[in-house]
């Protein structure tokens, strides 16, 4: 229970107080109504004695009746009698009280703190005192109890009466015949004869105050001292005394009703808007009868309606002058502080010698009575009562013997002494002698079954109890439980019980049993009073709160079905602030049903009391939360939200509304700058580059980043600036988005944005499109105004005015219906076009957001109702940027950086290309050749110029050299057919010897992997497109593979914040297994003199494999080998020595050719550096055309793919050569050795493959490279096929390289030997025994360095096969110590001598050689070559 | 049996609401909330005897009219509520007992999945399961 401003004692004394009913001669009232106020009201303030009175009791033991309180009123009579229940009008007047009396905006409410609870709620509960107050003075006189029937009368005359001793008689008269008569049930009286108090009224402003004394003398002479008073008022004339500060005590007792009743009128006024619920309709209704009754129904009302027709004449009164004069001292304005002074000595006067010794007289009586009667035993009374039957009990009906009343006593009754009795001392604040007859009386009436009375006693006796002084005996509880009870359930009577429990509650809270108070309220709520019900529930939760240990819970759960109570019984406010007190409770903590609930019905009640934005507030709650309601609750939710909000809007339409749905996710917004791409029109393919439907790719982000370095780095001569930064043009959450960036004027700019529907309802948008503000460039003719007062615009009014949007700054795209799925997260992709150039800030979207009526309303009725349901506003895209996490105070506190994505500066116009691409293939054999076009495309009004190009594959493609183009046709209509090979034809050779050519390797390779384009002109003009044509080349591995191009270029204006944009391409090629070439040269053994046209002894035999391992058995038919080439800057392909001499090589499927030819040394080269880079070409072709392979597919693509392998090798070479000088001599030997065994010669086979496609025959061409290193070794054309590593222990210690012996393998091999002789020598033995034949040792020097060769000619070898018997001798010198220069061949002539016929091998002589410069090494000896057997005949 | 089955983590927020006649759920959510009150009521009341600590049942927590509310805590401080109908008589305190032991047995379980979060909503079938059977029987 809440706190109350009144203590416990104060408050239950004030509940029964003595009461005094006024009966006013017309004249006198027409004195007092000069104040405003009925003689009643003028009294009132002071009807609480400051002075302590005295009584007796009938023990003539003195009592004090400290702060005696009396209630004044004047006597309106009513034929009805006392009801159990409240009639409606009082209903109705409680209403307004407690409508009236409002919890103060700005009170501060107290907190309490509990757990993890912070509530903030107001302790006290004055509507519920005003109520209370109300409600015990309401009270209908009932039979049972004498406590509010009127003790005495005042009879009030004016002095300005003719004679005013008449007129007491007359009035004295009437007080007789309204108590006697019978005609009247009620007023009641307490005693039969009541105390009359004779007052003479003087009104010092009129009338004779001599006469009035003599009058009040002669009263005083009739009716006693001390039963007569004459009061004189009226002292001030309002004229004179204007200025005079006179207090107004009667504000507080009367102005009260006046305010509210002019407060409900506001409430009325305001009401009547729009939007009025049916309750509220039935308020006005209610309140406009109200007042009607209290005009009206002078008679017809309450007996205690409180002087119900002057208080409304005056209410009218007050309301009148508070109109005219601002309400201010509006009553006793002809009453001076000494009036006020005389009245209060009249009451003071009237209680004490008037009341009091009434009250004490009548105890007295009353007691004497009682006394008498002990004398009968009480067995014996009730025996009586039940012998005579009836006499006592008339109206005890046996039939039905608990009725509602129990029993009905006469108003004579001894009971019912005993009870007035008590009445009259708990009055006079005697209560022990109260308590104690009391519960006599109890007793008698439980005796006699009278439940009524007996409750009565009951109630009476707990509260006397509680209100004795010092507490001799605890407080009852129980006796109040038994009254209440009693109280409704056997006399129905829930008026009585009400009070009943008012009471006990205010009593049990004061000792602290909030429990029980709570319980003891719970148990009070029903149906049929919803006021009743809301007001004691909320007494009840303020119990639960002020509990020791504060049940928040059952607070907050009571003050919920209070505000549901208080909302049913009309209490708007009241409803909406128990609704928010609770609220703080289930506040994000999880119970979303409760919450929600609360949300919509604060939401609903605070609409209705038109505090729209709270309802707005409110309702966004429920739709922001992720709710678990139903979808028809969330469709409700939604449409009350949307009705809501549409209310409030009204007319300003300036700044929009935050609106909760739909969710965007403001940090996967994604932006992107450029033109929307289409992408394949046709024959012709544009480039892909960036577009929003691709996700973003960290690795690919990373590799286009690289290719632009390496375009800006070749743009700038090898270096990158400083401020470089990679063009973005999509702009996501993984991108760096800590710098403005940059757009185009005149370029769109698209912003997508991610919607999510968190209800289980559809959703529509429409009208959506993007917010944005722009500020504008200071352009230089207005420098002289600074760069602050540029004032940023944005498109925000004319969106929310509808009018045609700024539409010259940056036109802003809108999608007209957008439409969400329930729980769907949908995109939508937004344009704006900038026109200008300056800041833009995309600040969020705006939309119109209603439900969607798809499919679920009938689209007849509601059609209209879904446009009004729709709500324009906004949302915000707040992006967060990223955490930052670079400085330490960065990782102590939670920084993040700024995001600057949607904050593009627009820049003057820059060229924009596009790139279409011609007849370019998706499949291609490995190594196939293919001619595509490239058209180059200026679409912008600015020209451009600094066109490049790099790729990830840059042996992919290439424009070709300007040098050795070919004369192709340009355009690519007219070069279906042709090869893309430049051709020469010749005729079929028998001989084919290869034809050369020099080239030198600059001619074809920008050695970086950047390319500059060849446009003619190095620019293209506005609008202006050219086209070039492209050589492809099929990747050597089979597969599908990933190319990417970036192009680059510049505008030919230099002054730009942007210095380059770039524009991507992504092909895929499947690259499809064609051929495989396998390699090996091995140096010939044939003798020089063979090889007539060449000097050296560089004979070298090229073995080449070739196998169709194409596997499609549909597409290629066949192969063709048309030609073999090679190039080398030291040898070159001479001759084919095919044995077959077939000239076209066939290959079908899985077959298998073998090519052999002999490769010689170039002609020595002239000694200038320059040609020392020269490469020769020597074409053999075996078909009758010849390709010329230095000119451009071919050569461009010999050299992109040497390229790569050749860069690595020359930095590791480097690398090493760096180091040997310092290392030991090993690594020269190997050196020397590798030299002599390098070749270095490359091999390029040309094929042509027959296609079946379509039925139709294509005929592709390709080439295939091999690179021969080194003698001996196999190459191939395929790549190495990547082993997979095997899992090896992981090694902690670098291994130290073990010192390599040199290869003696290869040692063996610096010397080549032949022996010449003639093969058959035929000897006429008989004629000379001993045959002497001539044989020439040749040795040459394969190495580049000097050799020291041994030549042993006596060595025996130990094999026992060559321990032949008829065995030869070298005859002659036997050992040769030779020097041997590089390259150098030496011929030896030796002699061998035979003894007899028969086959020899010569090839006996040992050779042992080793490099001059290595001392420390022993001579290796040579590998010998084959047996080289001499057949000697005998002549 | 039981109409209403609740879990309420130590900070009192619902970890699983579970009730039978499914059209008025949040009268539910009422109830249980509300007894929360007296829940913590009685916890503080056995801080002071420290030898009863052992005892996880609370008993009858409050009569309704309609329900008998039930209440359970565990160690952890996690509250279990059951409500129950008041015209179902056949109920005894040792049935009421036993049913929150094996809510308790099955809440151990879901808490100890390595995928679960603490403090997050239980969406365990299993549990599902278990309270399913708990109030199925009432038919």
């Amino acid at each position: 229970m809440a706190q109350c401003v009144q203590s416990v004692q104060e408050f239950v004394q004030d509940s029964f107080v003595p009461m005094v009913a006024v009966l006013c001669s017309e004249e006198a009232e027409r004195v007092t109504r000069k104040n405003n106020l009925s003689f009643a009201e003028l009294l009132r303030p002071f009807c609480r004695l400051t002075s302590e009175g005295h009584i007796r009791d009938p023990n003539n033991q003195v009592l004090v009746v400290k702060n005696l309180r009396i209630c004044v009123n004047n006597i309106v009579t009513t034929p009805n009698t006392a009801t159990a229940a409240l009639s409606p009008a009082q209903k109705r007047f409680l209403n307004e009280v407690v409508l009236s009396c409002q919890p103060q905006e700005s009170a501060v409410g107290s907190v309490i703190a509990t757990g993890e609870y912070n509530l903030n709620f107001s302790a006290t509960t004055p509507w519920f005192e005003a109520y209370r107050e109300n409600f015990l003075q309401s009270m209908p006189a009932s039979d049972h109890e004498f406590l509010n029937h009127y003790l005495a009368c005042l009879l009030v005359v004016s002095s300005t009466e003719a004679v005013p001793v008449e007129q007491f008689i007359k009035l004295s008269q009437e007080q007789h015949r309204i108590q006697h008569s019978g005609e009247y049930t009620s007023p009641k009286w307490f005693i039969p004869n009541t105390l009359k108090y004779y007052v003479l009224l003087h009104d010092m402003g009129e009338g004779d105050e001599q006469r009035a004394d003599t009058v009040y003398e002669d009263m005083k002479q009739r009716y006693g001292s001390q039963g007569c008073y004459l009061l004189k008022i009226n002292s001030r004339t309002l004229s004179t005394e204007k200025d005079e500060q006179i207090p107004d005590p009667w504000s507080q007792y009367l102005h009260r009703n006046s305010l509210h009743s002019q407060d409900t009128l506001d409430d009325v006024t305001v009401n009547s808007g729009p939007v009025e619920n049916s309750i509220n309709s039935d308020e006005v209704v209610g309140q406009n009868s109200t007042e009607k009754d209290t005009v009206s129904n002078n008679l017809d009302g309450h007996p205690l309606q409180l002087d119900s027709g002057s208080s409304s004449a005056s209410k009218k009164a007050t309301r009148e002058s508070d109109n005219t004069s601002g309400g201010t001292g509006s009553h006793g304005t002809c009453l001076s502080l000494n009036d006020h002074d005389h009245i209060r000595q009249f009451i003071q006067e009237f209680t004490s010698r008037g009341l009091l010794s009434h009250i004490e007289k009548n105890i007295r009586q009353l007691n004497d009575q009682l006394v008498s009667r002990k004398g009968l035993s009480r067995s014996l009374f009730t025996a009586t009562k039940k012998w005579f039957g009836g006499g006592k009990v008339p109206e005890k009906s046996i039939s039905e013997p608990k009725s509602t009343f129990g029993l009905l006593y006469p108003p004579e009754a001894p009971e019912l002494q005993i009870r007035k009795m008590a009445d009259l001392c708990f009055l006079v604040q005697h209560y022990e002698l109260a308590y104690n007859c009391y519960h006599t009386a109890k007793k008698d009436f439980l005796s006699d079954q009278a439940m009524l009375y007996a409750a009565g006693a009951l109630e009476m006796a707990a509260v006397a109890a509680f209100l004795q002084a010092g507490a001799p005996r605890p407080y009852p509880a129980h006796y109040m439980d038994t009254a209440i009870q009693t109280y409704r359930d056997v006399c129905k009577n829930m008026v009585l019980a009400e009070r009943c429990a008012l009471l006990s509650a205010e009593i049990l809270k004061s000792q602290g049993k909030y429990s029980e108070a709570a319980a003891l309220l719970i148990k009070m709520t029903s149906e049929d009073s919803d006021l009743r019900s809301a007001l004691l529930l909320e007494q009840a939760a303020h119990c639960f709160i002020n509990m020791k240990n504060p049940m928040i819970r059952k607070f907050a759960f009571h003050m919920i079905l209070s505000g549901h109570r208080f909302s049913k019984a009309g209490q708007k406010r009241h409803a909406l602030r128990c609704y928010c007190q609770a609220m703080q409770v289930y506040k994000d903590r999880g119970w979303s049903l409760a919450e929600d609930h609360i949300n919509f019905t604060i939401g609903r009640q605070s609409f209705t009391l038109r505090q729209p934005e709270n309802a707005v507030t409110a309702f966004r709650q429920i739709l922001t939360n992720d709710s678990r309601q139903t979808a028809t609750q969330q469709a409700a939710f939604l449409r009350e939200y949307l009705f809501v909000h549409k209310s409030v809007m009204g007319g300003d339409g300036v700044s929009l509304p935050q609106l909760p749905l739909p969710c965007i996710h403001s940090s996967v917004t994604r932006i992107y700058f450029g033109h929307e791409r289409c992408l394949a029109e046709g024959e012709k393919q544009a480039a892909t580059h960036v577009s929003l439907d691709q996700e973003y790719d960290q690795d690919l982000a990373a590799m286009w980043c690289n290719l632009e370095e390496q375009l800006v780095a070749s743009a700038n001569r090898g270096s990158i600036p400083v401020n470089f930064q990679p063009t973005q043009y999509c702009l996501n959450s993984q991108t760096d988005n800590q710098r403005h960036p940059l757009a185009v004027v005149e370029e769109p700019i698209i912003v997508e944005v991610t919607f999510r529907n968190p209800l289980k309802v559809p959703l529509a948008l429409s009208n959506l499109s993007l917010l944005w503000k722009f500020t504008a460039d200071s352009s230089p003719n207005d420098r002289t105004t600074p760069q602050s007062t540029v004032e940023p615009i944005t498109n925000e009014e004319t969106l929310a005015t509808g009018e045609n949007q700024k539409d010259d700054i940056v036109t802003t795209e809108t999608i007209l219906n957008f439409h969400l799925s329930p729980e769907e997260t949908k995109t939508a992709r937004l344009r704006l076009l900038p026109h200008r150039t300056g800041q833009l800030n995309i600040v969020g979207v705006v939309y119109s957001l209603s439900e969607s009526s798809a499919g679920e309303t009938p689209p007849s009725t509601d059609a209209q109702q879904t446009i009004d349901l729709m709500v324009c506003g906004k949302q915000d895209l707040n992006i967060q940027g990223l955490r930052l996490n670079q400085t330490k105070e960065d990782k102590m506190s939670v920084k993040h950086g700024p995001d600057r994505r949607l904050d593009p500066i627009i820049t003057p116009s820059m060229p924009l290309m596009e790139v279409f691409f011609l007849q370019f293939p998706t499949a291609l054999l490995c190594g196939e050749i293919r001619k595509a076009y490239v058209e180059f495309c200026n679409v912008s009004s600015v020209a451009l110029c600094g066109l490049r190009v790099v790729s990830t594959h840059p042996d992919f493609f290439t424009f070709g050299s300007q040098a050795t183009t070919p004369v192709t046709p340009l355009t690519p209509t007219s070069a279906e057919n042709c090869s893309a090979y430049k051709t020469l034809a010749t005729p079929p050779q028998l001989d084919s010897v290869a034809s050369e050519v020099l080239v030198s390797a600059e001619v074809f390779s920008q050695f970086s992997s950047v390319m500059d384009i060849p446009i003619e002109g190095g620019t293209l003009l506005p609008g202006e497109s050219t086209q070039l044509p492209l050589w492809l080349r099929g990747p050597d591995q089979e597969g599908v593979h990933e190319i990417n191009f970036l192009f680059y270029y510049e505008s030919t204006e230099k002054r730009n914040k942007i210095s380059h944009r770039v524009l991507r391409h992504t092909v895929f090629i499947c690259a499809s297994r064609s051929l495989s070439v396998q390699a090996s040269a091995s140096r010939s053994s044939v003798p020089p003199h063979h090889s007539t046209k060449e000097k050296g002894s560089s004979g070298t035999l090229v073995f080449i494999d070739v196998e169709n391992i194409n596997t499609s058995e549909s597409g290629v038919r066949e192969f063709h080998i048309i030609q073999v080439s090679s190039s080398s800057q030291h040898w070159r392909l001479q001759d084919c020595i095919n044995p077959a001499r077939e000239k076209d090589c066939k290959l079908g499927s899985r077959e298998r050719a073998k090519l052999c030819f002999r490769a010689t040394r170039c002609k020595p080269p002239r000694a200038t550096s320059d040609t020392v880079k020269k490469y020769t070409f020597a074409d053999l072709n075996l078909g009758n055309e010849r390709i010329i392979s230095s000119s451009t597919p071919c050569g461009d693509f010999f050299f992109r793919c040497r390229r790569t392998p050749a860069l690595s090798r020359t930095s590791s070479s480097t690398k090493s050569q760096g180091t040997a000088s310092s290392e030991n001599k090993a690594d020269d030997i190997t050196n020397i050795v590798k030299k002599c065994n390098e070749l270095d010669l490359n091999i390029i086979v040309i094929w042509k493959a027959y296609v079946v496609e379509d039925n139709k025959q294509l005929i592709l061409e390709g080439q295939l490279h091999v690179a021969l290193q080194s003698l001996g070794k196999e190459a191939t054309s395929l790549a190495p096929k990547e082993e997979a590593q095997e899992m090896v222990l992981l090694k902690f210690k670098s291994e130290l390289p073990v010192p390599v012996p040199p290869p003696s393998a290869e040692l063996s091999q610096l010397i080549k030997t032949n022996l010449h002789y003639p093969e058959i020598y035929t000897h006429p033995f008989g004629h000379n025994s001993l045959c002497l034949v001539p044989v020439t040792l040749s040795l040459s020097n394969c190495s580049m360095a000097l050799v020291d060769v041994l030549i042993d000619l006596q060595h025996k070898s130990n094999s026992p096969e060559s321990e032949v018997h008829h065995s030869f001798t070298w005859v002659g010198q036997t050992q040769y110590k030779l020097q041997l220069k590089p390259q150098e061949v030496l011929a030896l002539t030796l002699r061998a001598c035979f003894l007899q016929a028969g086959v020899y091998n010569l090839n006996t002589p040992r050779i042992l050689a080793k490099p001059t410069e290595q001392m420390s090494l022993s001579e290796t000896s040579q590998q010998t070559a084959s047996p080289a057997l001499i057949i000697i005949n005998k002549a | 049996m039981a109409v209403c089955i609740a879990v309420i983590a130590k900070e009192n927020y619902p970890l699983y609401i579970r009730n039978v006649p499914t059209q008025n759920e949040l009268k539910f959510h009422y109830t249980v909330h509300t007894s929360l009150d007296v829940v913590e009521e009685k916890i503080s009341a056995v801080g002071k005897s420290l030898a009863d600590q052992r005892e996880l049942y609370l008993g009858l927590l409050y009569p309704t009219e309609d329900y008998k509310v039930y209440g359970y805590v565990t160690n952890s401080k996690v509250k279990f509520v059951i409500v129950v109908d008041s015209s179902n008589t056949s109920l005894r305190d040792n049935e009421i007992r036993s049913m929150f032991r094996k809510l308790h047995n099955s809440f151990t379980d879901v808490m100890c999945n390595p995928f679960h979060n603490p403090g997050d909503q239980i969406q365990s079938k299993a549990f599902d399961g278990i309270v399913s059977g708990m109030m199925m029987q009432t038919g």
